[in-house]
């Protein structure tokens, strides 16, 4: 409102004062002060600027180009000497049995991992949301995991996993159930992986949901309220909808977690039973680790691909209507 | 232990490093490789006299700790000459060298894992082992071919570990066998009576494909007269009916019960074998010391050369450490010697005394309790009979197609035949990379 009015106040009067100080010559000459700031911002930015070129945006952009190189472990000598390939890394991945198979797995562990880890999350968020008593004690005790090491948990988890004396197995056996060796069967190794990956994970969202709860106005819940609506309408029709950038931003960033799983697997099941449980990163990382180089970066390329796709994804299903 | 078991770190810092490297090489692009990376015969014959200068040495494990305090002997004998010794863990060893090999700046002599040795050899990193420094006869044939690359010698075996079958003396006595198996059929039968006589649950343990499960499977098949690569290693040749057999017999042990078919835990092993749960099993020297920990008796256990296919001893799989000079050392005369030094059988008679490690030399198993201890005649009776993987910068690759083949083959009804050469056809498309 002010600011379509102010235009107009300036348009027929004089400028105001202007032959106050020396400076006052409408010109366009950089004031001095403003490119000493310029100077001054671009010395302070300088440090970054450089680190981040050298260490994060060259090495992206040359692995970006190694890709398109044939460049293996033996070639770190005379790296000038590999030979371009073209888009034949790529096309070579696409059809290997193998590539296809840890591209299925990330995709089922996503699939899975990601509903539960934000249902849970959502769940444990109401939950607390209506407690006062024990909230600090509940919400430290939910967020713990995320804190620990991935690979101490996965070692511990391992154990409790045992086929033999493992305390899972332990109680089922004592309800009279004869546990599976959870990490040696093809079909259950990976949706253990998740079950685990939920509960170390879920405590981040938790927090974040939480946060996202209590800033839906109280005044709009008691009115719902007052005009009859139950708990679940209320959730599901208030809460719920007002949450949606925070449930956004969740699933963005649980999906790229998801899509980049390798410790647990790593720890716990090497990739197997029968390459059940490996990953498009532990592919990636097994590939450098035999020094194909080009082909590794390649197969990084795209998991990127797939990361930057399925996040305009969400952002599209999930960005607020108006 | 500090055996190369496995060597697949690869961090991202490597990795970024050789992506700057493979910017410049798309900027400055100009195609095609220099094809005569390595050196095509022994580098020229090093001075006799004594070391001089600072010679810089990396180690990895318990050799890297002690080997400073170690090599005080050689510095006494080359007053000239100061070791430095750099301990570097096995973990980021492969990594480390291959950063070191690239940029160029490096020590002068590494340890290097057995497997490695094609890779860094064919990238250039590695020196011929110069004419007459070493002889070759002086030392077990496993370990010195696992120095040769492409018919060259890059290095010296340092030290060595051979797997044997352990198994429990006593259970075997109930089973009623009062010595260690022969021969391929000996060994299914102990196995099967160590389990219906003596009531174990698998009469053996042997690992179901998986990280590094070639290390045992491919004993039984080097015991057939199977190869992996022709001579010049230049072709991989799994496709061949000596592995398919062998492989046939591997897997019957999944498949009639005799072993699990599940990756064991961290441990489960030695305790398993401490309580009974297995008969035996295939493993290098550590596991003396890890069985005694787990509570079995010395007088309980008893170790024996692998069985083959129509007698004792088998070929057994071979590893270790061997040394190598860097090409970019700037020291390498001088470094040679010090290799020469630590490959001399006393030597390597008093690095067994202070670290443990089986010398690679034949002749430091002549006195002393290399040539008293049962046990170890054992190991030293193995070494004689025994293999290393082929040393080709895609060995680790082709090993983990093995790996994961056979675990297909003992878990799933693939045929052997079927199995050996889907390995061969995998095998063919990476290559050797020589």
């Amino acid at each position: 409102m002010s600011t379509v009015t102010e235009p107009r106040k300036s348009e027929g009067a004089p400028r105001p004062r202007p032959t106050k100080g020396k400076s006052g010559t409408p010109s366009r000459t950089v004031n001095p002060m403003r490119r000493q700031q310029a100077v001054a911002a671009w010395v302070l930015a300088l440090p970054f600027m450089v680190l981040f070129l050298v260490f994060t945006a060259g090495p992206v952009l040359a692995s970006l180009g190694m890709s398109f190189t044939d460049m293996r472990s033996t070639d770190i000598r005379s790296p000038l000497g590999v030979e371009f390939v073209g888009l034949d890394n790529f096309t070579q991945l696409i059809s290997d049995p193998l590539f296809r198979k840890v591209t299925l797995n990330t995709l089922l562990y996503l699939l899975l991992g990601v509903p539960l880890t934000m249902g849970v999350a959502l769940a444990v968020a109401a939950g607390l949301n209506q407690i006062n008593r024990f909230k600090g004690f509940f919400r430290v005790g939910f967020y713990l995991p995320v804190v620990t090491s991935i690979v101490a948990v996965s070692v511990v988890w391992k154990f409790l996993l045992r086929d033999r004396g493992g305390l899972v197995n332990t109680v089922l056996d004592l309800v009279g159930i004869d546990g599976p060796g959870w990490l040696d069967s093809t079909s259950l190794a990976l949706p253990t992986l998740v079950v685990m990956a939920v509960w170390r994970n879920f405590g981040t969202l938790m927090v974040i949901f939480l946060a996202g709860m209590q800033t839906v106005p109280r005044e709009i819940l008691e009115a719902a309220e007052a005009d009859g609506a139950g708990g679940w309408a209320r959730f599901r029709y208030i809460t719920l909808p007002m949450l949606r950038p925070t449930l956004l931003f969740g699933a963005v960033i649980t999906s790229i977690g998801y899509l980049q799983f390798f410790e647990e697997a790593y720890v716990m099941t090497k990739g197997g039973p029968l390459d059940s449980t490996r990953s498009v990163t532990y592919f990636t990382y097994d590939q450098f680790g035999y020094g194909n180089y080009g082909l590794a970066s390649a197969a990084s390329y795209l998991l990127f691909l797939a990361i930057v796709l399925l996040t305009l994804l969400q952002f599209r299903l999930l960005r607020s209507k108006d | 232990m500090r055996s190369p078991r496995k060597s697949r770190p690869f961090t991202r810092g490597a990795a970024t490093a050789i992506a700057l490297a493979a910017t410049a090489s798309l900027v400055l692009t100009s195609c095609g490789r220099d094809e005569s990376a390595g050196a095509d015969g022994p580098s020229e014959a090093i001075d006799e006299g004594k070391a001089t200068g600072t010679i810089d040495v990396w180690a990895m494990g318990t050799e890297g700790d002690m080997l400073q305090d170690f090599s005080a002997a050689f510095e006494e004998a080359n007053p000239d000459a100061t070791v430095k010794v750099t301990a570097i863990p096995w973990d980021s060893a492969h990594n480390k060298i291959a950063s070191a090999i690239a940029a160029g700046e490096g020590p002068d002599v590494s340890l290097i894992g057995t497997t490695w040795m094609g890779e860094f050899a064919e990238a250039g990193g590695l020196m011929a082992t110069p004419e007459d420094l070493v002889d070759e006869a002086d030392f077990f044939p496993g370990p010195w071919g696992s120095t040769e690359v492409g018919g060259t010698s890059y290095g010296v075996p340092w030290y060595v570990e051979t797997r044997v079958l352990y198994y429990r003396k006593d259970l075997a006595e109930k089973a009623g066998w009062s010595e260690a198996p022969q021969t391929w059929d000996d060994l299914k039968k102990f196995a099967t009576d160590l389990h219906d006589k003596a009531g174990v649950d698998y009469g053996i343990s042997l690992p179901p494909g998986q990280v590094g499960s070639w290390q045992t499977m491919m004993p039984f098949a080097w015991s057939n007269g199977a190869a992996l690569t022709n001579e010049d290693g230049t072709e991989y040749t799994i496709d061949s009916p000596e592995m398919a057999e062998a492989l046939d017999y591997y897997t019957s042990y999944f498949k009639e019960g005799l072993t699990e078919t599940r990756l064991l835990d961290l441990g489960e092993l030695e305790n398993g074998f401490a309580d009974g749960t297995y008969g035996s099993f295939i493993s290098g020297p550590w596991h003396t010391g890890l069985v005694e920990d787990a509570g079995v008796k010395p007088d309980q256990y008893a170790v024996a050369p692998i069985p083959g296919p129509e007698g004792s001893p088998g070929t057994s799989f071979v590893g270790g450490g061997n040394l190598a000079v860097l090409e970019d050392s700037d020291n390498a005369d001088n470094a040679w010697k010090y290799v020469q030094w630590l490959s001399d059988p006393a030597t390597q008679q008093d690095f067994y005394g202070e670290v443990g490690d089986l010398p690679s030399v034949q002749a430091a198993w002549d006195t002393g309790k290399l040539s008293t201890d049962p046990q170890l005649q054992i190991f030293g009776e193995q070494l004689q009979s025994a293999e290393a993987p082929p040393a080709v910068p895609t060995w680790e690759q082709v090993a983990a197609v093995i790996d994961s083949i056979t675990e297909q083959a003992a878990k799933s009804d693939l045929s052997s035949e079927e199995a050996v050469s889907q390995m061969q056809s995998k095998a063919s498309s990476i290559g050797t990379g020589l």
